[in-house]
């Protein structure tokens, strides 16, 4: 079955930058903006840009990922030719390896993709928040006749040296590439997201896959060997909200801007909506007592006390006389009666028990002993408990190092 | 084969639903928040591992047939069995005028084919504007150990519903007298639920067609008992029939009690319902929320104290809602005022209105409606 179009998307990464709250999950499958996976993002953009096939790399702790995508029903994914498809590193009758790199994922899936005689590959990562149309970027690549074309979004300079740095020229095709550059010559960062014809991709992956030195990376060495070969390399400039949520600060500011549509995050606009799995609950309940304020919350949720500028995932319970605020709560986090939780990252069914104290605010902290304060995921917190700005529990209450 | 097959009748017509049921058969009136009124049905039977369910349709069931779809939301789009939805045939017949089913048995003649196609040995029988959460697999374990012909489903109370059922028993639980159109309920209020065996289902259903005999009250509850064996299990949790805007009313606002939502959504017994594609719901700095029911998408800058909202409900600042229940999308503009109102699907209220009915006599704006 010939489709012009497939997506491959990188979701194998353990994301050890979410420390505890990766440690028995991928990151695509971590919860965000109160309903959503990471993974929805992506996997919404490709069903809304008409992308029906779309291949998942998974590799590290892929259960929850696996059985959160599913059939690929709730994106539309479902289809009987294409769809979503789980791709895990396999054996074969020479043996076989884990996936060494993004390129490497790719060249050992030559096969999936193969069966699908694309003309262009999508490459997609799943740690990123944004929304996008991929189909207007495959014109771009198309127009220009680029054997890869690659989304960049401006950054501040001061912040450029953090990033995939791109060089153009006046038509806007990439002439330098730099990783993570100490001396940017632009300004324009690369934002993981590749178009490649496959022919000449396929070609790049045996090149790569044969030469031992290779880390087997997009970034590292194929887009190199690509630029050096002298291919057509194009950039597709991207203006909307984009934010990469590899690590627990940059994850929480995307959650706080999903509750400003100033952000450029707007979850409202239906004519582009990201799709979820959804639980099967009944409608939030808002007590007699509570308190909600600039804040998100969702399904199967029963709130009794404050709540203020945080974003609550679905089955999440606040007790009466409870105080959350600057907080994001995973599904299925408790916080009982009189407890308080500041400027923290509750993992999924964690409880915060009676009159316990998580977290604090930058106000009334040190700025040298202040930060975000995380519990792992099914962390049970004794009654009382006092847990310190910037702190991060495990799941068995033992404290964890950034 | 052993085990239970479901019928959910969908073809009633009920005038005191006022505005909501002009444009939609009373199973898939909105209720609770998200659900429509026959994902309880539904789901009381695929959680008691019911299979295969026929929904028997009459009447303006478009609204019906877009909520079911292929059944997935339920699990019931199956390779065998699943869901079949089973429209009247004959298309003269028109919805709440006097051609329609007289009764439940003409409807069930009806579809006397398809009655030959089940392939369980028992059935249920449940209509779908009952709002509830039944162990139904209990039920059919009582109803296979008491040896009865046809097990009676029953509230524990008397309460007054529009032509309603109501039943008489003894200590044991059989059935002394089958009574509706009581001026004063008395007795066990029926759910109209009833299990019997597929076998004396399509024996009674030949039977009264032969005598042109169609009420299912009358002519096998009332004229058969005695030869039939007919049993009650009373069931004492929460059990709504939505019939009239008061009783669609009051049953309601019953939610914003969280012991009738743990018993009607208890977590080993799962409502199920379509998802809508909704972000979360939102209250904004100057908005207040109490003691309400919010679903997904909803976005409130005013106050709203003891309302029910469906998903994408939006509140605009300054405006006030109280006591209300709104359906899917209305929007109520800045500083408008409203109490005791139940807005249909996509009721714009402008900004500055004030619309206030009574707890003894809810407003009822009409689907799409601007005020």
């Amino acid at each position: 079955m010939k489709k012009e179009c497939i997506a491959m998307l990188l979701a194998g990464g353990q994301g050890s930058r979410l420390y505890v709250l990766t440690s028995d999950m991928a990151k695509p499958a971590v919860a965000f903006g109160g309903k959503y996976r990471i993974i929805d993002f992506p996997l919404s953009n490709c069903t809304n840009s008409g992308i029906d096939t779309v291949g998942v790399l998974t590799q590290y702790r892929p259960l929850e990922l696996n059985s959160y995508i599913g059939s690929g029903q709730p994106w539309d994914l479902d289809a009987s030719t294409g769809g979503v498809h789980i791709l895990p590193p396999y054996m074969g009758s020479k043996g076989g390896t884990w996936y060494k790199g993004t390129a490497n994922a790719i060249y050992q899936n030559m096969g999936f993709i193969d069966l699908y005689d694309p003309d262009y590959v999508v490459i997609l990562s799943g740690d990123h928040i944004y929304k996008m149309d991929y189909a207007s970027m495959v014109e771009r690549h198309k127009k220009t006749g680029a054997a890869c074309t690659i989304s960049v979004m401006e950054v501040p300079w001061s912040e450029a040296s953090r990033f995939g740095i791109m060089s153009v020229d006046e038509g806007d095709m990439i002439t330098e590439f730099a990783e993570k550059p100490k001396e940017p010559k632009s300004n324009l960062a690369s934002m993981g997201i590749y178009v490649f014809s496959w022919r000449v991709l396929r070609k790049f992956l045996e090149e790569d896959e044969a030469d031992p030195a290779s880390e087997n990376d997009f970034g590292k060495n194929v887009i190199p060997a690509m630029l050096a070969a002298g291919e057509k390399m194009a950039a597709y400039r991207f203006s909307g909200y984009w934010k990469d949520v590899g690590t627990l600060e940059s994850l929480w500011d995307a959650n706080m801007d999903m509750l400003l549509p100033e952000s450029g995050l707007d979850l409202l606009d239906e004519t582009w909506p990201i799709y979820a799995r959804s639980v099967n609950a009944p409608p939030a309940f808002l007590g007699g007592r509570s308190h909600v304020s600039h804040s998100a919350f969702n399904r199967g949720s029963d709130i009794e006390g404050t709540v203020e500028n945080s974003v609550l995932s679905p089955l999440v319970t606040v007790g009466e006389g409870a105080r959350v605020s600057y907080s994001v709560l995973m599904p299925g986090a408790v916080v009982e009666p009189g407890a308080v939780v500041e400027y923290a990252i509750l993992g999924e069914r964690s409880v915060v028990s009676r009159d316990c104290h998580v977290g604090g605010t930058p106000e009334e902290t040190a700025p040298e002993d202040w930060g975000l304060t995380v519990l792992a995921p099914d962390c049970h917190l004794a009654e009382g408990t006092r847990v310190r700005p910037g702190t991060m529990l495990g799941k068995n209450g033992e404290e964890v190092s950034k | 084969m052993k085990g239970l097959h479901g019928i959910v009748f969908s073809y009633e017509k009920r005038n005191d639903l006022r505005e909501l049921g002009e444009i939609r058969s009373a199973s898939s009136i909105p209720f609770g928040g998200r659900y429509r009124a026959v994902d309880f049905a539904l789901s009381n039977l695929v959680n008691a591992g019911v299979s295969d369910v026929g929904v028997v349709l009459h009447g303006p069931y478009q609204s019906l047939l877009d909520h079911l779809g292929t059944g997935k939301d339920w699990d019931l789009s199956r390779k065998r069995g699943g869901l079949k939805v089973l429209p009247l045939f004959d298309y003269q017949k028109r919805w709440g005028g006097p051609s329609a089913f007289r009764g439940k048995m003409e409807a069930l003649a009806g579809i006397r084919s398809y009655l030959d196609t089940i392939r369980q040995d028992h059935v249920v029988l449940m209509e779908g504007d009952l709002v509830v959460n039944l162990p139904l697999s209990d039920i059919y374990e009582n109803h296979l150990r008491s040896g009865a012909d046809i097990t009676v489903v029953c509230g524990n109370d008397s309460f007054q519903t529009e032509n309603g059922t109501y039943f008489e028993a003894d200590h044991e639980g059989r059935v002394t007298d089958v009574l509706y159109h009581l001026n004063v309920p008395r007795g066990y209020r029926g759910l109209e639920v009833y299990i019997l065996s597929v076998q004396l289902l399509k024996e009674l259903v030949d039977d009264c067609t032969s005598h042109d005999q169609y009420s299912w009250r009358k002519d096998v509850l009332q004229a058969r008992r005695g030869p039939l064996d007919l049993r009650c299990y009373i069931w004492n949790g929460f059990a709504a029939q939505i019939r009239s805007v008061q009783e669609y009313y009051d049953r309601s606002m019953q939610l914003l009690d969280p012991a009738i939502r743990a018993d009607l959504f208890c977590r080993e017994r799962p409502i199920r319902a379509k998802g809508a594609d909704k972000s979360s719901a939102y209250v904004g700095p100057d908005g207040r929320c109490l003691n309400s029911l919010v679903a997904d998408g909803c976005n409130i800058e005013g106050t709203v104290e003891n309302s029910i909202l469906f998903p994408g409900v939006v509140v605009g600042p300054g405006a006030t809602v109280r006591n209300c229940i709104l359906f899917k999308e209305t929007a109520i503009g800045k500083d408008a005022e409203l109490a005791y109102v139940i807005a249909d699907k996509n009721v714009d209220v402008l900004a500055g209105r004030t619309l206030m009915g009574h707890s003894s006599y809810p407003i009822v704006l009409a689907k799409g409606s601007v005020i």
